[in-house]
């Protein structure tokens, strides 16, 4: 039983680091209707922004370290949205998943250049001042503990966000319908810019996490996560924000499991999951299909 | 005095050239009606005013400032409300919040003109944490005029109001109109229900593939015999 439950929580944390990127996949393709296949590399991005800052100076708290780097993620999103995505805004969409491919490359290719293809370590002053806990017998070490917590924190602001502001129920306008959006007066441009923002400082928040789970980056440290949280935003329902949530919960849980039963097969099991989801509900586990009345 | 001036105006999809130098206004105060069969290029019309599609040559002005390249996000704090073709309500959205994003751009308390949105369309208070997709096509409409009107529009531009409504559905629609019109808002309506549409329209333009066939009052258009066999059926 002890066994069942550190599995879980294993799951949970990793479930929860999906969740967060998932969420960035999912509301830039509810409203850019978009798969923006570089937001697994903003992850990568995040971790290295964290290490140099450290390394400039260890005189700096890492929760300035991360301050900076959900700055440097979002700055970096925002740009790659106008720069690379806005003028394919009428393009097919063919065209724009490719650019995406493209600045996906480009990222990685970049931290390579800059960072060199070695391993580097991943570490922050905070991990080891929450003291691990115990629940019975299962073991919470300090960075799974903070990575439920904040995710927590995070999925509870953002559903009141998207729900009950004025900038949120705006972006949900837009990820309907833009024309309408922009007749009422919404800034469809700025909008799109602000999803990507957000997107971005998940991406960034959940690059603390991975970085402090697996301790070690390189510059292709974003592809796995990231193709493992598009999965579960499709798992979950493409353009869903809970779904993105529980995709993600659910992914990790499932994934750690698989990996305490049979290890080396637990990436396919996943992907079989997946499989079996889309067969069975074609638009993932909270995915609406809208039928237009014309 | 002059609220709209459309003035020369031609609109293309692609190579098609859909509105060919047109020309019209539309003065304080009027209920203006564009008719014409499907795709004759009414809509179009709609939305180039309001900003969604661009003439290549022309003008458009709206109360005397030019909005020929103005964004279209801008044109409902300028007093311009575009009610489009089928509505365009956001359906997975409460009729509530469809009426907030209606007042998206006000900064003031707008409390008071929901409550008088709600006076003009009962229906919309009863269903008012419904989900909008749950609404019939009336009501539909209805949130759809409501939601324009939360942004206290000048112009109100309506594109085929009574399109796939009941006839007892119509005739209450276009009861509203007119009530917006004696309240005085002006309104633009394109409408393929000509006799309707002319029945209550101060001016009205005929539209024929994309250019203005003819012109003229309501009721001369009402009475014209090209008209009645084209439009009016009979």
């Amino acid at each position: 039983m002890t066994e069942f439950f550190q599995t879980l929580v294993s799951g949970l944390s990793l479930g929860s680091i999906y969740a967060l990127i998932a969420l960035g996949y999912t509301m830039v393709y509810g409203i850019a209707k978009m798969l923006n296949f570089a937001h697994g590399d903003i992850i990568m991005v995040g971790a290295y922004a964290v290490i140099t800052t450290v390394m400039i100076s260890e005189a700096i708290p890492g929760i300035v370290a991360v301050v900076i780097s959900v700055i440097v993620c979002v700055v970096l999103g925002v740009t790659i949205e106008f720069f690379a995505y806005r003028p394919l805004r009428k393009a097919p969409s063919l065209t724009v998943l490719i650019t995406a491919i493209g600045v996906s490359y480009l990222l990685q290719n970049l931290a390579l250049l800059i960072f060199g293809s070695e391993q580097k370590s991943f570490k922050l002053d905070f991990f080891d001042m929450i003291k691990p806990i115990y629940i019975g017998k299962v073991y919470i070490n300090g960075i799974t503990f903070l990575t439920l917590v904040v995710t927590v924190i995070i999925m509870i602001a953002l559903t009141l966000f998207i729900n009950k502001t004025r900038l949120g129920k705006a972006m949900r306008a837009v990820s309907e319908d833009k024309e309408a959006a922009e007749l009422m007066g919404i800034n469809v441009n700025r909008t799109i810019t602000l999803t990507f923002a957000i997107g971005s400082a998940l991406a960034a928040v959940a690059s603390i996490f991975y970085g402090g789970a697996y301790t070690y980056i390189r510059p292709t440290t974003g592809s796995m996560p990231g193709i493992k949280a598009f999965t579960a935003a499709v798992f979950g329902g493409i353009g869903s924000i809970p779904g993105a949530m529980l995709g993600g919960i659910l992914l990790g849980v499932i994934e750690k499991f698989a990996e305490n039963a049979i290890s080396q097969w637990s990436n396919a099991i996943v992907f079989v999951v997946l499989v079996i989801v889309l067969v069975v509900k074609p638009t993932g586990l909270l995915g609406k299909k809208i039928n237009e009345k014309v | 005095m002059r609220m709209l001036a459309v003035n020369n105006i031609n609109v293309y999809y692609g190579k098609i050239h859909a509105i060919k130098d047109v020309s019209f206004e539309v003065k304080s105060g009027e209920i203006v009606a564009l008719i014409g069969a499907n795709g004759a290029g009414k809509s179009t019309i709609l939305k180039t005013i309001s900003g969604l599609l661009r003439s290549k040559t022309g003008s458009i002005s709206f109360n005397n400032e030019l909005i020929t390249h103005t964004e279209a996000h801008k044109l409902i704090a300028k007093g311009m409300a575009h009610v489009p073709e089928g509505r365009r309500i956001f359906l997975q959205m409460t009729v509530m919040e469809n009426l907030d994003m209606g007042a998206y751009i006000r900064k003031d308390n707008y409390k008071k003109d929901i409550e008088s949105v709600f006076q003009r369309f009962p229906r919309l208070q009863e269903r008012k944490n419904q989900i909008a997709g749950t609404l019939s096509g009336g009501e539909q409409q209805m949130l759809a005029m409501g939601r324009a009107l939360m942004g206290k529009p000048s112009l109100l531009m309506l594109d085929e109001p009574s399109m796939g409504l009941a006839p007892i559905l119509v005739d209450q629609i276009f009861g509203i109109i007119k009530e917006l019109h004696e309240s005085g808002t002006t309104i633009l309506l394109v409408e393929q229900n000509a006799e309707k549409a002319l029945a209550i329209a101060d001016r009205a333009y005929v539209l024929e593939s994309g250019k203005v066939a003819v012109s003229g009052t309501g009721k001369e258009l009402a009475a014209s015999d090209k008209i009645k066999k084209a439009y009016l059926g009979g």
